[in-house]
């Protein structure tokens, strides 16, 4: 009784809170990512501005480089006066139209950084024909396009303009002009150089001071003053191809090895460097987490304390029926030892009524065998009672079933007869077995009375009995009006009863099938309702162990 | 057309009335002192052999301390966890000193990084030295080292007020190794020679044991400019007040030299100072000329045989530089030549002091850097032995030329050669450097710690 109560009480609680937490964290998760998406998408506008930014430095460099490039004479001593006077040059080549180099001279003397650029650009060497190449059809001027963040940006990546940009003011618009930046990596990073061919087929290299085009990048990216309202709140980093921060700035400095909130990587030629935008552990969603948190509580609460209610309720009522029931059972008690007497003295009057007195020998009997039926309703009121308390308990003994069985019809004959009523008893379980005789007595009680009860207009009662083993079975068969098909489990059930018509004239108070068949389970046994032709057939099995120790 | 005519006249009227004015005052200014001279005036003759030409350019004395270039200075600040404490404050307080130094019409910025940078005065004249002195004390120190985005941020500002009339300059205090941003030598090297281009020189003062010594020397060498070791705390504000100094008595800038060879001799190399080496003609710059100080370029030449009793043409030199105090581009040129003689005696009687000073000097110095680079491979007996011999080499023309600042170079030599080992490397990698800096630039001071 109590653990279901207790899993209704929490279905009645969890359930609903289950539910309504379900709901909530859908909801606030939708939130969420709608506001995750809106902070990326603020954040990717941030690191989309800063990227225009480093776009248009390029973009001024290339413009620079176009005009340094610009070179009618190309003689050793301007060309180094180029790289002594221009800060952001580190080193310039010049080919001829085959791609023999022509500066830096390959037989005259060179200065030292000329031959460390000799040495660190063999790559450059091996890949000239890429100055040389003749623009395919009349290929539109592409946008440098973004590479998705995660693409490793190989050993050599290229851009090669081969037509002419939105620039086209500062340089001639030939078809066999070409300009264009070139990457490479050597020593500690990437290396740039801005190539430009000349009509002639002449290819001018310039090779940029990477660390002066990373501080020009610094310059236009801004500083992180405190005080600067305009300062994101967050962390911008500028990383490299390896991962490491080149800059960075904003006011939060997030812990190491936080994953960036948003990512983008920079335009060619700057391809293989990315923007990482790190942002403080966000609030956004928080409050409407904390909302639901509250509703829960609030509804919770709500929920159990509607639940406390019920439950009490319900325990009252239960109470009020367990102290009904104990009632009943006190008073059928009480009524035990009083009837006991009369059944006695009305048994003991029996023998002294004068034989010839019949009409008081009749009398006597009808008080006897209704003595008998009420104490049998007393004993089944007993037993349910006792059986609702779980302290239904057996005390076998040994004795011969056969004996019992015939001392019940016995008992019963009288009343049978009175309704016409033949009894036959074909009997087969005489071993002497343990068994428990007031269990066994209550059942085929139970089963005569409902035969002299719903069944006498048959006519017949026939009980048979048989021992198989440690099984012994006995049938109580009528020919009666049977019981309907879909009733033939019910009948079992405590309480029901095939017809509550009170014009039925017939009482009972509707548990004796039930108790019936407890005893027999008790007893290791079943009662079974079995097909029959005509009426209702009853089955018993008992589980009767030989008492071969304590015969005789 | 008589009227146009009449302008016109009074235009060139003016213009010659202003070319008479200046030319005599440009006359009678101060010039650099151009000082060219062979390290053998006499050579042996009849013999194929090398000798050192030797460019050196003195600072004229200054007026008057009001009259000096206007400086445009950007004090970048290391406010990393390291330089909290006495370091921070000692900076601070060494900075503002030197601020309360300079005039109204000089321009002053203040950059202060730790992993991020900070611009914390923009580049501004200082006309209110309280304000700058206040928003130097609210720096506080504490996290990493973005070294090269402040040296940026620094660049930054001065290129703001860039000037060619100014003496442009980044001073770099940092005490911690680079850990934010491009760190190698090589890097800042680069940013160093770009910087310099423009007219912007960084001067790297390294606090305490813990910075990048290479780093700090290669980004001053590179942009022309002091690197110095400070090793006590308490030795910040001498060494920024000496700087400032140098800054303040800036007489020359964007100092051109060009050694053109004569026919048959061939440069060989640069001794100290990088310069471009282009078939005859070698280039070098100079950033600057401090007043009364002396610097130089010294070149390896290469002199054919030549017959006993000739004279034989070796180099022209031109210089040219601009004038801080006129204002003007000045010129100076000279020429050298060598004699040829048979006997050593002669030959050796010859040699000029203060060139074989310098030769001396130099090649110390170059055999100095070779052991760093041994001392780094793990050969810590081949660079003692190395610094052992520069000891017996500089005490030998400390003694021939009678030259003090051979036999500092010589007992800082020595020194070297003791620390080379255990925790004293560390402190004595710091004051190679810092020596090798001292006498490649010809910084007007020697070390405290020396």
């Amino acid at each position: 009784m109590k653990p279901r109560l207790v899993i209704i009480f929490l279905l009645i609680v969890l359930l609903p809170m289950a539910l309504m937490l379900w709901l909530g964290v859908r909801v606030v998760r939708n939130e969420q990512e709608m506001l995750k998406q809106r902070f990326r998408d603020v954040l990717m506008g941030r690191l989309d501005d800063t990227t225009a930014v480093m776009q248009r430095l390029m973009e001024e460099r290339e413009r620079e480089m176009l005009r340094l490039t610009e070179l009618r004479a190309f003689d050793a001593p301007s060309m180094r006066k180029i790289v002594r006077e221009n800060p952001r040059v580190l080193q310039v080549f010049l080919l001829d139209p085959r791609g023999n180099r022509i500066h830096p001279p390959p037989d005259g003397p060179l200065c030292t950084s000329e031959r460390e650029f000799l040495q660190r650009a063999g790559q450059v060497w091996k890949d000239k024909q890429v100055f040389y190449r003749q623009p395919e059809g009349s290929a539109p001027p592409s946008q440098p396009q973004a590479m998705p963040a995660n693409a490793k940006p190989s050993l050599r990546s290229l851009q090669n303009k081969q037509t002419v940009p939105q620039q086209a003011q500062i340089i001639r618009a030939a078809p066999d002009q070409a300009y264009g930046w070139y990457t490479w990596y050597w020593g500690s990073g990437l290396n740039l150089i801005f190539w430009r061919r000349s009509p002639v087929g002449h290819v001018f290299g310039i090779e940029l001071n990477r660390a002066r085009l990373l501080a020009d990048i610094i310059a236009e990216l801004p500083d992180t003053d405190p005080a600067d309202p305009k300062l994101p709140s967050g962390r911008i980093r500028m990383v490299n191809a390896k991962g490491e921060a080149i800059y960075q700035w904003g006011r939060y400095e997030p812990p190491k090895d936080m994953r960036p909130a948003a990512q983008v990587a920079l335009s060619p030629p700057l391809g293989a460097w990315r923007l990482d935008y790190f942002a403080p552990p966000a609030d956004s969603g928080g409050g409407l987490v904390l909302n639901l948190i509250a509703a829960g509580v609030v509804i919770g609460v709500a929920l159990i304390i509607l639940a406390v209610y019920f439950y009490r309720e319900s325990a009252r009522e239960i109470r009020e029926a367990m102290q009904r029931v104990s009632f009943v059972s006190q008073v059928s008690h009480e009524l035990k030892t009083p009837l006991t007497n009369i059944r006695m003295y009305a048994e003991l009057l029996e023998n002294e009524v004068p034989e010839d007195d019949e009409k008081a020998a009749q009398h006597l009997g009808i008080v006897v065998s209704e003595s008998q039926r009420l104490s049998r309703l007393i004993n089944n009121v007993l037993t349910f009672a006792r059986k609702q308390r779980d302290k239904l308990t057996l005390r076998p003994s040994p004795g011969a079933v056969d004996d019992l069985v015939a001392s019940v019809i016995e008992s019963f004959t009288p009343a049978l007869e009175s309704r016409d009523v033949t009894v036959t008893f074909n009997s087969g379980a005489a071993e002497t077995v343990r068994f428990d005789a007031d269990a066994v007595e209550q059942i085929l009680g139970n089963l005569f009375s409902n035969v002299e009860k719903y069944a006498a207009a048959g006519g017949a009662m026939d009980v048979a009995s048989r021992q198989e083993g440690d099984t012994t079975t006995i049938t109580v068969s009528d020919k009666g009006p049977g019981i309907p098909r879909d009733q033939r489990e019910k009948v079992f059930d405590p309480f029901h009863r095939l017809s509550d018509k009170l014009t039925d004239g017939v009482a009972g108070t509707g548990i004796g099938l039930s108790l019936a068949r407890d005893l027999a389970r008790l007893h290791g046994g079943d009662l079974r309702l079995v097909p029959s032709e005509e009426g209702a057939s009853f089955e018993v099995t008992l589980n009767t162990p030989r008492a071969e120790g304590e015969a005789d | 057309m008589k009227r146009a005519l009449g302008s016109r006249t009074s235009i060139a009227l003016v213009i010659i009335a202003a070319l008479l004015l200046t030319t005599p005052l440009a006359a009678w200014a101060d010039q650099v002192k151009l000082n060219v001279g062979l390290a053998n005036p006499v050579l042996l003759s009849g013999k194929k052999q090398t000798t050192y030409l030797k460019v050196g350019l003195t600072g004229f004395p200054m007026a008057s301390a009001e009259k000096r270039a206007p400086v445009n200075v950007a004090i970048v600040l290391d406010k990393s966890g390291s330089m909290a404490g006495q370091k921070i404050e000692q900076a601070k307080s060494a900075a503002i000193q030197a601020i309360n130094r300079l005039q109204n019409d000089d321009i002053v910025s203040i950059v202060a990084y730790d992993h991020t940078v900070q611009v914390v005065l923009p580049a501004t004249k200082v006309t209110d030295k309280y304000a700058i002195a206040s928003a130097i004390r609210r720096i506080t120190a504490g996290g990493n080292t973005a070294l090269f985005g402040g040296v940026c941020k620094g660049a930054e500002e001065v290129r703001k007020f860039l000037d060619r009339n100014r003496v442009n300059r980044i001073i770099l205090l940092s005490d911690g190794l680079a850990n934010v941003g491009p760190s190698s030598p090589a890097e800042l090297g680069a940013l160093g020679a770009s910087l310099v281009k423009e007219g912007i020189s960084v001067t790297t003062l390294g606090i305490g044991t813990g910075y990048n010594e290479d780093l700090m020397y290669q980004l001053a060498k590179a942009s022309d400019a002091n690197h110095t070791f400070i090793g006590e705390d308490a030795d910040i504000a001498q060494i920024l007040n000496r700087e400032f100094g140098d800054i303040l008595s800036v007489v020359a800038k964007e100092v051109l030299i060009k050694v053109t060879c004569a026919a048959g001799i061939r440069p060989v190399r640069a001794l100290g100072r990088d310069a471009d080496i282009s078939g005859s003609t070698v280039t070098a710059v100079l950033s600057q000329l401090y007043s009364r100080q002396e610097k130089y370029i010294l070149i390896e030449v290469e002199v054919p045989a030549t017959a006993a009793e000739t004279s034989r043409p070796v180099a022209e030199v031109t210089v040219s530089y601009a004038n801080m105090q006129t204002m003007a581009t000045d010129h100076l040129s000279s020429t050298v030549s060598t004699r040829f003689s048979p006997s050593e005696q002669i030959v050796g009687q010859e040699t000029r002091p203060d060139v074989m000073i310098a030769v001396a000097e130099q090649i110390a110095t170059e055999n100095s850097v070779l052991a760093v680079t041994l001392r780094d491979q793990g050969k810590v007996e081949e660079a003692r032995r190395l610094l052992e011999k520069n000891v017996a080499y500089l005490g030998k023309y400390a003694t021939k030329y009678k030259s003090d600042s051979l036999r500092s170079l010589q007992k800082a030599n020595w020194q070297d050669s003791q620390n080379l080992e255990g925790k004293k490397w560390i402190e004595g990698r710091k004051l190679m450097r810092d020596i090798q800096s001292e006498r490649q630039q010809q910084r007007g001071y020697t070390n405290p710690k020396r």
